[in-house]
């Protein structure tokens, strides 16, 4: 009897420490600073999330990363010198908006220039078929003075309803 | 079974690839026989993909893990619900399961007109083969779902190697939702096929008129709609299992789904210019094309791994076959185009900006700035990294700034567009449609501010949201009290009866109110709170009205996980509301762990539990609390646009009337008299004549 309620325990305990091992580490953003600093970077895991959103099963990467943003925000570092030391531990890549100069300003300006582009061609082909428009000499098919008479007819009746 | 259902596909892709030789030969010919079996050869792909479904859904129901698609997506635990939903798990099933409903929808196609359009047809039964060919060298080449498990032994026999388990479902997928969002979102990408098949039909065919816009509208509608529920699916599925508190990310396979429901959405808009008034013909051929090949590059994106995402699960080296298929069909609609380019000149031309022509084109270019910051921002990491070498992210700020202006530009033209008058629309008629929804918006909107609403596009979007409100019931109000007063019967009947007459017109409010219904719910996210505790037995937090009292924690299990599970008492004003059980579990056939989250869903808001995890300093469980106003306004403004898109695609009562007449006479006949003054209370007479107007 006490060797099952052994093995039952060893069982129990083996589970408890699998489960321990596969639980999700997780951390609780110390400061509204470093919630904000966290909310322009990105979790490097590979979840593609936000890294104060990031609670990525089994993500152990969001842990640390959230911790090194308390312990930097704790020091007293600048948000700039906070967000460089991320950069240069993890690369660009960690930034959740791309930087607004050289190459990568083409993010954000295309969205804008793109449809401006698309309005003014818009516009060009507009002011071309009034022009065409005014232009053409008036015509098309001969309509009878009865069918002429009858729409009139439709529209008053429509109208009086 | 699995030579079975290897040798089905193999005779699918035998009869695609004689479908589209045939039907070739056929169009060239003129051989009407060539052209029928061809069409034949169409029809019984499905038949055969059928068979390799159903095979390889058999040896999932089995549990026989000699498949090592099988064994990699399913275990003897899981549910027979997830067993069945495993066929499209991972790539090859999901590969296979594509082609399925694409061939259903080609099925439907040609049986459904084969004794229709027979100038047209041919065309489209080619066309239709030829993306099938692609998908089906895939099914038997590239990704087979049927790939035996075993190899050689020593002796040089060949051995199929059975294993007793599989390592069992992706935990993300085991969720009930799994099992109809991705079909739901596939019949809406494969959908398109039938468009694009018809499109390319009426170009190369030079098909004359507007009449494959006719026979497509149905067939696009269904398409969008699946797409929209789809998408709405798998926004719903992100907000109950990845438990972050969110429902859309801008993770690149959201934005792939989004891509084409938007050209979707601006082509079943643009359509109604070509109808009305001839114009858009070249746009509209080439918002089809575009929309199909954004579905393609949709399917490619989130299977090739060229871009990085937590929903790509099968990632694979097929990128290079999707791009070359890709690249082929885009040089065929651009040569299809250019040797057809006469047969799509514009029969009109806008007479005024302030139309309703003008307010499809604005709608269109919106749509379309909207597609194309959607896709820039979604492929620029891959060009950045491409010209620069550095690997940047784009994430969710960059398409919320440049989104939100432009999608509340189109909440501003849903209200307006419908109510502008085709051709010129008078100050007058401005005036009197738009005045009052005006005013209500404006006060809607201070009201707002007087209770707190202080942020820009909160504000505006709920100024945009009255205002597109109170014009759709205006429109319904105007109708309906005609028929009210002309007819003796209530407002309500007479709405009815409105709705009924033009089920295409009052079907697109119904789906523009929904959209609103939409819009209202993802501007409760600017007012998200969340609060992250690690937290013991008797301990609480505070999130808006809402006190979270931890009761307890325990690991209840079943055959398929263990799990942490807390037990939260939720308070309100010191009274107890409900229990939640926030959970996270780990699959013990994968060892996968996942979050259940625990939700209270309110039309006024989601109370949004997660157990994070356990704090590695301290070993307490945290609990991350979220609030989430107006969540659920979503999902109901998702229902509205079904009913409204099934509503559209009902038959007007009017069509019925015109209907049964002309089926004793010819069309001809039928029109010549509505046109010769037959007396207009004659349904022959009168129907005709007023579907030109109204069909909106």
């Amino acid at each position: 009897m006490s060797r099952r309620l052994n093995l039952s325990l060893g069982v129990c305990l083996a589970v408890w420490i699998v489960l321990a091992a596969l639980a999700p580490a997780a951390h609780a953003q110390a400061t509204p600073r470093a919630k904000a600093l966290g909310a322009r970077l990105k979790c490097v895991c590979g979840c593609n999330q936000v890294l104060t959103a990031c609670n990525h099963v089994g993500c152990t990467t969001s842990h640390a990363m959230l911790k090194e943003m308390d312990d930097r925000v704790a020091r007293g570092d600048s948000d700039d010198v906070v967000l460089q030391s991320f950069i240069q531990e993890y690369g660009q890549t960690v930034l959740v908006d791309p930087p607004k100069t050289g190459f990568t300003g083409l993010v954000w300006i295309m969205p804008i220039v793109a449809p401006l582009l698309a309005l003014y061609l818009i516009w060009e082909l507009v002011r071309r078929w009034r022009h065409k428009a005014v232009l053409a000499p008036a015509g098309g098919p001969a309509i009878s003075a009865d069918l002429i008479e009858r729409a009139r007819r439709e529209a008053d009746k429509e109208e009086n309803e | 079974m699995d030579i079975f259902g290897s040798f089905a596909l193999l005779l699918a892709l035998l009869a695609a690839v004689y479908a589209f030789a045939a039907g070739i030969a056929g169009i060239l010919t003129r051989r009407a026989l060539l052209t029928k079996s061809a069409r034949n050869a169409g029809m019984a792909v499905f038949g055969l993909v059928t068979l390799a479904v159903a095979s390889l859904e058999y040896f999932f129901f089995t549990d026989n893990f000699s498949l090592a698609y099988v064994s990699e997506h399913s275990n003897r635990a899981l549910p027979l619900y997830y067993k069945f939903s495993a066929l499209w798990a991972g790539q090859e099933g999901s590969l296979l399961f594509w082609t399925w409903l694409l061939s259903i929808y080609a099925f439907s196609a040609l049986f459904l007109n084969r004794k229709k359009h027979p100038e047209l047809m041919p065309y489209v039964g080619v066309t239709l083969a030829a993306v099938q060919i692609f998908f089906l060298t895939l099914n038997n080449f590239v990704v087979s779902p049927f790939h035996v498990l075993g190899g050689m032994d020593a002796s040089g026999a060949m051995h199929v190697a059975r294993l007793s388990e599989g390592s069992g479902l992706n935990p993300l997928l085991q969720y009930y939702e799994m099992v109809i969002h991705p079909p739901i979102l596939y019949l809406g990408y494969t959908g398109f096929t039938v468009p694009f098949a018809f499109a390319m039909a009426a170009l190369l065919g030079r098909y004359p008129g507007e009449k494959w816009i006719h026979i497509t509208r149905r067939w696009t509608m269904v398409a969008w709609c699946f797409q929209t529920v789809g998408i709405l699916l798998g926004a719903h599925w992100a907000y109950a299992v990845l438990g972050w508190g969110g429902y859309w990310a801008w993770d690149p396979v959201e934005n792939a789904a989004l891509l084409p429901w938007i050209t979707g959405t601006a082509f079943l808009h643009s359509v109604m210019m070509q109808e009305k008034r001839g114009m858009m013909r070249v746009w509209n051929v080439w918002l089809v094309f575009v929309t199909f090949m954004l579905c393609i590059l949709g399917t490619s994106l989130t299977r090739s791994g060229v871009v990085s995402s937590v929903h790509a699960f099968a990632e694979s080296s097929i990128g290079g076959w999707f791009f070359t298929f890709l690249g082929i069909t885009f040089l065929v609609c651009l040569a299809a185009w250019f040797k057809n380019r006469d047969y799509l000149r514009s029969d009109n031309q806008l007479d005024s900006l302030v139309s309703r022509e003008s307010s499809f084109l604005f709608n269109n270019l919106i749509l379309l700035a909207a597609c194309f910051a959607v896709l820039w921002g979604t492929l620029f990491p891959v060009l950045s990294e491409a010209v620069t070498g550095n690997k940047i992210s784009v994430g969710p700020p960059f398409f919320n700034k440049v989104n939100v202006p432009i999608a509340l530009f189109l909440l501003f033209l849903t209200g307006v567009g419908p109510l502008l008058a085709w051709r010129k629309t008078s100050y007058d008629a401005l005036r009197r449609n738009f005045a009052w929804p005006l005013v209500g918006g404006v006060v809607a909107g201070a009201v707002g501010f007087a209770f707190g609403f202080r942020q820009f596009y909160p504000v505006i979007c709920l100024i945009l949201s009255v205002f597109v409100t109170l014009t759709i019931a205006a429109e319904f109000y105007r109708g309906a009290r005609v028929i009210s007063a002309r007819d003796g019967t209530n407002l309500l009947t007479a709405v009815g009866e409105l709705t009924m007459r033009n089920t295409r017109r009052y079907g697109g409010y119904v789906v523009h109110f929904g959209m609103v219904l939409i819009f209202i719910g993802i501007t409760g996210s600017a007012f998200n709170q969340d609060i992250q505790k690690e937290m013991a037995i008797g301990q609480s937090i505070q999130i808006g009205p809402y006190t979270i009292l931890c009761q307890n924690f325990d690991q209840p299990s079943t055959d398929n996980y263990t799990s942490d599970r807390a037990t939260l008492e939720v308070l309100r004003n010191g009274k107890s509301e409900m229990m939640l059980y926030p959970e996270h579990r780990v699959y013990i056939a994968s060892q996968v762990p996942e979050t259940m989250v625990a939700v209270e869903s309110t039309p006024l808001r989601d109370l949004y539990v997660v157990y994070a995890g356990t704090s590695p300093e301290t070993g307490k469980p945290v609990i991350h609390a979220y609030l989430n106003p107006l969540v659920k306004w979503i999902w109901f403004g998702g229902i509205v646009v079904v009913l409204g898109t099934g509503l559209a695609l009902f038959p007007d009562r009017r069509a019925t009337l015109v209907l049964r007449p002309a089926t004793e006479k010819s069309w001809g006949d039928a029109i010549s008299q509505g046109a010769s003054g037959t007396p207009a209370t004659s349904p022959v007479a009168s129907a005709p004549i007023r579907r030109s107007g109204a069909d909106d």
